[in-house]
């Protein structure tokens, strides 16, 4: 998934272009692989992971850790429910607000940048630059842009992903082949259905994949956003617990969070699967 | 395209971005968005004055403990799962478990746990890049070709001998990779615990993002970038260095 994190001198790759783009997709389907292995010795493995959690924290104060049946109990005590749910419901909107608005500026700037070979040299290497910065660091500046409430989270979101789904979409851009685009080309195609029928198809793949890092990175700075801004939402939740001392809250908040990235990942991997039946799985 | 159009090329890119940036600075105002002309300026005047820096080599050297545990602790735990289909499926679960889990929903639970000193900022830094260092290190140890490891089977090679002479050279660049993107992603972790519990760097950045003037905050983000591109590039000169018969890869 952090495939793209590490290329910031990505001039370097550049004449490597075509193998690492072979690489992504091979790497798509070892995530899905990942993700399926053999589940029975992977529930004997959390068991132990959750009993062995369980015999230490009996060792120490509910307050300092709390064993996992206490954590779990909270997913069934209403009142916490009845905070949890309508906060889980409002993050997810900023989420989706800012991952959409990602999405609309990324897509379209990746295709450009990736077909232009001018423009891909002119801004690469700033790309790579300004990709360099931890997000969270512009959260001082995000305040004094947007402010404290909705739109600045929605700002940091986006700023967490965009970056993220424009270096995918920019790598698919390059990598579709130009055998297809100049066959296209000689049987007298338009640019729009050159990129409508050769370009899009051709990079869908890297679509999903974007979907993939960038919804994973996106709720990353939902949750991140709810904790620096002003507290709401799940943040809040999740600062209340922890200054209640109620340590047991503050982790069934946590588990939460996984369990919607989890969802987000299985939710790609079957559009994925429906998506992408015409392409056969390179690596399996 | 010739070789000076395409050095310069990117320099262009820089220059148009500079100068979009100077000139929607000088409209709206330091405060809202200082111009690169005085982020210039406020950025000689910090590194002159010594903190800046100060702040970010304690943060940094505190780093590289959370950093060097998850290199070591995660590496063997990735080779392991490569190679071994137990240790796969037993690991399996977790690391994708705390992969899709963002390390700053960890941070209050943590705080909880071990208080805000650097117990905390290891274990955030320790959390955020054992994962990725684990992945790519699996994804290295996986790929081993079986042919090599049959060929070294049937020349009679011990199972020390194997990993030692086959497996550890073929997943060398692997290594070196998970190890960057562990980086980038500790620095991350980094600032982001710093931010939280306003201490060292990123607690700097916190404290400057309430001046009046924005260049200051800008010049503390240039920082950033350039320490999060210099340890990027050594790491990746160093794994050239190291393993020259290697094209990294596994990125």
């Amino acid at each position: 998934m952090r495939l793209f994190s590490t290329s910031i001198f990505r001039s370097e790759h550049m004449e490597n272009a075509r193998i690492e783009t072979i690489k992504i997709t091979q790497r798509s389907s070892r995530v899905a692989d990942f993700l399926s292995g053999n589940k029975v010795l992977g529930l004997f493995s959390v068991l132990i992971g959750l009993t062995a959690w369980e015999m230490t924290a009996s060792q120490f104060h509910k307050m300092v850790l709390p064993p996992p049946s206490d954590v779990l109990a909270r997913f069934f005590d209403t009142d916490f429910l009845s905070t949890l749910m309508p906060s889980l419901a409002n993050s997810l909107i900023a989420f989706a607000v800012g991952f959409g608005l990602a999405l609309l500026v990324a897509i379209p700037l990746g295709i450009v940048l990736g077909r232009s070979q001018l423009l891909y040299r002119m801004f690469d290497p700033l790309i790579s630059a300004i990709y360099a910065i931890p997000p969270v660091a512009f959260v001082p500046f995000l305040i004094i842009w947007f402010g404290l409430f909705f739109e600045g989270r929605v700002a940091l979101i986006f700023m967490m992903c965009v970056f993220d789904i424009l270096v995918v979409i920019v790598a698919g851009a390059r990598d579709v082949s130009s055998k297809l685009v100049d066959v296209g080309r000689s049987f007298g195609a338009s640019r729009s259905q050159i990129l409508r029928l050769v370009v899009f198809p051709a990079i869908s793949p890297f679509l999903i994949a974007s979907l993939r890092v960038g919804s994973a990175r996106a709720i990353n700075g939902m949750i991140t956003a709810e904790l620096f801004f002003a507290a709401v939402n799940l943040g809040m939740v999740m600062k209340r617990s922890a200054q209640a001392f109620d340590t047991a809250s503050a982790m069934a908040v946590v588990v939460t969070i996984c369990i919607v990235g989890l969802l987000a990942q299985t939710a790609i991997h079957r559009l994925e699967d429906h998506v992408l039946r015409w392409q056969p799985r390179r690596s399996t | 395209m010739t070789r000076l159009r395409r050095m310069s090329l990117p320099l262009v890119g820089f220059a148009m971005f500079l100068l979009i940036w100077e000139v929607t600075g000088q409209s709206l105002g330091n405060a809202l968005l200082a111009p690169p002309s005085s982020v210039a300026h406020t950025y000689v005047d910090l590194l002159l004055e010594g903190a800046m820096l100060a702040e970010l080599f304690t943060s940094l050297r505190q780093m590289m403990i959370g950093f060097l545990l998850a290199c070591f602790i995660g590496m063997p735990i990735g080779v392991a799962m490569g190679r071994s289909r137990v240790s796969d499926a037993m690991f399996r679960p977790w690391v994708s478990m705390f992969v899709v889990t963002s390390t700053a929903a960890l941070i209050p639970v943590l705080i909880l746990l071990l208080g805000t000193g650097l117990a905390l900022r290891s274990s955030v830094v320790f959390l955020a890049a054992v994962w990725y260092i684990i992945l790519t290190t699996y994804n290295g140890a996986k790929g081993i070709s079986p042919s090599l490891i049959a060929t070294a089977r049937s020349f009679s090679a011990s199972r020390g001998q194997i990993f030692w002479k086959i497996i550890l050279p073929a997943i060398y660049p692997y290594l070196i990779t998970g190890a960057r993107i562990g980086l980038v992603h500790a620095i991350r972790a980094m600032v982001m615990a710093e931010m939280f519990v306003i201490v060292g760097y990123g607690g700097l950045i916190n404290r400057t993002g309430l001046d009046v003037d924005t260049s200051a905050l800008l010049s503390l983000l240039l920082t950033l970038m350039i320490v999060s591109l210099l340890a990027n590039w050594t790491l990746f000169q160093a794994g050239r260095l190291l393993a020259p018969w290697y094209e990294q890869r596994g990125s």
